[in-house]
């Protein structure tokens, strides 16, 4: 195994790359420099994918390469910092695609003594990659076994074949029919966004499997210690409340509130059974318990229901599965929400892909290719339900359907793109653009396409510094800030939910990185990191193919106001200049 | 004024909204504070805390104490962190 003659702390200045062709492995140096450059998670893993030609390959094709990026923050003390990126070309955009997710899988991939594992090639048949670093072994087993098993079934059966310290993260069997918005799975959270699940279908790899024992020490351990109670005493303030008392799907009556839920494939703003699925309604008629990440002191998950019944309920599931196609029947709604994560799918999308074909349906286009689905209306769970099983099989319209939006509008035509609901092929998350416009903004100008967790815009919408439905020149600025503050939460890598505990995150996070690692950074450089992250990921796009004409909205957003709201109105002239007046302040 | 609640500070304040007559927008928050203790960990003197946020009438988002309010006025009270 080599070894760098300098390794800062918090790094193990190593990469192992595997092709999984052959099921062989091998450990790779990181330079320090391009560490501190990049620091871990997105970033280290756009800048890895780069180094591979990844931006210029078929992202389902052998030579693709997926990247499991670690960071120098996990396995520390420090609150919701187990998390790993799943980075790769996305099935679904054709650009680059970040996803995180979090808990043991995240440190154990780095007590393998690496910060990331970079995955090439296609295994021979259907696989679990198996990476033990206690016995300096990296190998390929058969999965036929565990074909068509769910993401929890694979990680049990695995666990129990190979040992409860080995951690394992999954694809369901939508991952294996490359569903384009696949995820990986483990312990039960998603890397959800844009088809890192079909990436490793691609690899024929079921599960990639690894426990290890090497730690990469910090340089200033007391101080650590004492800044990680500090930071986790505040993590129990009233900054992250909600995500403990009620979760991300208080959003959804707020939102209605303020005509910005996305309902019937973006036809509304506003739906009429919002409170029969609110969090407010489902706690107080539901059992619920609340459940945490490793290491992590928030708490943010709200489960609903008990043991494999138990449904992990988040804003972004509850509006994309229900007032999105019209369902207000709650108990639909988790079933849909569970069915999605057994199959291994993103809510988001596939609640986008099904909310557009209901749309398809009721205008009487979709009647080509014997893709016809009279079943398929808004507001029907049965429909709803049926739907999300065909997609996970590929199965009559589901093989539709799992190509996304914007791929089924090519086959469907009658114009249908312009009410896709997607920008770069990856469906819109639960923040209607009009009435949100820097949010708009963010979501035009996304790298991995309509993404809120990548752009945080709608912060600024819900502030004073903006009129959401006017939004001018000014707004820009600040969706660059919270563009720019993601790129770096997501490299470091820390949960988004802890954002609003610092004082200056800048500040604090420069005083992490220099307890973990010894460096002398600043502030002023970890701004600047953030930007050099977020370019990063722009001239992955560009050697993907991007063009400016990517950086928009469909149709319907531009030229149809809200119905129930005819302020919030956005006009191709006024997101154009948004997004030429972004690009000139990027310096692009 | 019409005063209502999501979220948190509506599960804080057991109900979704309520009536109450103000001036101005510190002096609403006095008078929640002291109506409802369980919000009163949410308001410190007459601004909210910075996890939350103040709109009028769904339009445009106030933490002005000395902004004015009208008797027909909608003040929301919600999350400022809006994320899903």
């Amino acid at each position: 195994m080599p070894e760098a003659d300098s390794v800062p702390f918090g790094y193990h200045a190593r990469y192992l790359r595997i092709d999984v062709s052959h099921g062989s492995g091998e450990y790779l140096l990181l330079d320090e420099t391009m560490l501190r450059q990049f620091i871990g998670g997105s970033g280290l893993g756009v800048r890895l994918l780069l180094d591979e030609g990844a931006a210029q390959a078929d992202p389902l094709a052998p030579e693709a390469a997926i990247v499991f990026a670690f960071s120098p923050l996990v396995g520390s003390p420090l609150t919701t910092s187990a998390k790993f990126a799943v980075v790769s070309k996305s099935p679904l955009t054709e650009r680059i695609n970040d996803s995180l997710a979090s808990s043991g899988f995240a440190i154990a991939g780095k007590q393998c003594g690496c910060d990331a594992i970079v995955i090439v090639g296609r295994a021979p048949e259907l696989s679990v990659l198996v990476i033990d670093e206690k016995h300096s072994d990296v190998h390929l087993e058969p999965a036929a076994e565990y074909r068509g098993l769910t993401c929890r079934e694979t990680e049990a059966a695995l666990r129990s074949r190979l040992g409860a310290d080995y951690r394992i993260a999954s694809i369901g069997p939508a991952g294996e029919h490359l569903v384009r918005y696949a995820t990986v799975s483990h312990d039960g959270r998603h890397a959800g966004r844009g088809g890192s699940g079909a990436v490793l279908g691609a690899k024929n790899l079921k599960a990639i499997a690894l426990r290890g024992s090497q730690r990469s020490g910090w340089a200033h351990p007391r101080e650590l210690t004492e800044l990680s109670r500090s930071l986790s005493q505040r993590s129990f303030g009233p900054a992250t409340a909600k995500y403990r008392e009620l979760g991300t799907a208080a959003n959804l009556l707020t939102f209605n509130r303020f005509g910005a839920l996305p309902t019937r494939n973006f036809q509304s703003g506003t739906f009429e059974e919002a409170p029969s699925i609110s969090a407010e309604q489902l706690s107080a008629t539901r059992s619920k318990t609340r459940e945490s990440c490793v290491a992590c002191t928030i708490g943010c998950e709200h489960i609903y229901g008990h043991g494999a019944d138990g449904v992990r309920l988040e804003y972004e599931s509850l509006f994309a599965l229900g007032s999105l196609c019209g369902v207000g029947d709650a108990d639909t709604v988790l079933r849909a929400v569970r069915r999605c994560d057994e199959l291994g799918i993103d809510t988001i999308s596939t609640g986008g892909s099904i909310a557009f074909a209901m749309e398809c349906v009721e205008r009487g286009w979709l009647d080509v290719g014997g893709n016809d689905a009279p079943w398929l209306r808004f507001g029907s769970g049965e429909a709803l339900l049926h739907a999300i099983e065909l997609i996970g099989a590929r199965s009559g319209i589901g093989n539709l359907l799992a190509e996304g939006s914007r791929r089924a509008a090519q086959v469907i035509g009658h114009n249908s793109i312009s009410i896709a609901p997607q920008v770069k092929g990856l469906e819109i998350p639960g923040y209607e653009p009009r009435a949100l416009q820097t949010m708009a903004l963010g979501f035009a100008v996304g790298a991995r396409g309509a993404d809120h967790n990548r752009s945080g815009a709608y912060e600024v919408d819900f502030s004073d510094k903006v009129d959401r439905r006017r939004v001018t020149l000014d707004a820009v600025r600040y969706a660059i800030e919270t563009e720019d503050k993601a790129a770096l939460m997501d490299s470091l890598i820390l949960c988004k939910f802890l954002r609003g505990v610092f004082d200056d995150f800048y500040a604090e996070a420069a005083d992490m990185l220099r307890k973990v690692t010894g460096w002398d950074v600043s502030a002023g450089e970890l701004r600047e990191t953030a930007k050099r992250i977020v370019s990063a990921k722009r001239q992955f796009n560009l050697l993907a193919g991007w063009t400016p004409a990517e950086d928009t909205l469909p149709e319907r957003f531009l030229k149809t106001p809200l119905p129930n709201d005819p302020a919030a109105s956005l006009s191709h002239q006024r997101l154009d200049e948004l997004v030429a007046e972004y690009h000139r302040q990027r310096g692009w | 004024m019409h005063v209502e609640f999501f979220g948190l500070s509506r599960e804080r304040a057991g109900t979704a909204r309520i009536e109450v007559q103000a001036e101005t927008l510190g002096q609403l928050l006095s008078i929640l504070a002291e109506q409802i203790p369980p919000l009163g960990a949410f308001i410190g003197g007459n601004r909210l805390h910075p996890a939350f946020i103040a709109n009028l009438n769904g339009d445009c988002f106030v933490s002005d104490p000395a902004t004015r309010l009208q008797k027909n006025d909608h003040v929301l009270i919600l999350s400022a962190d809006a994320g899903g």
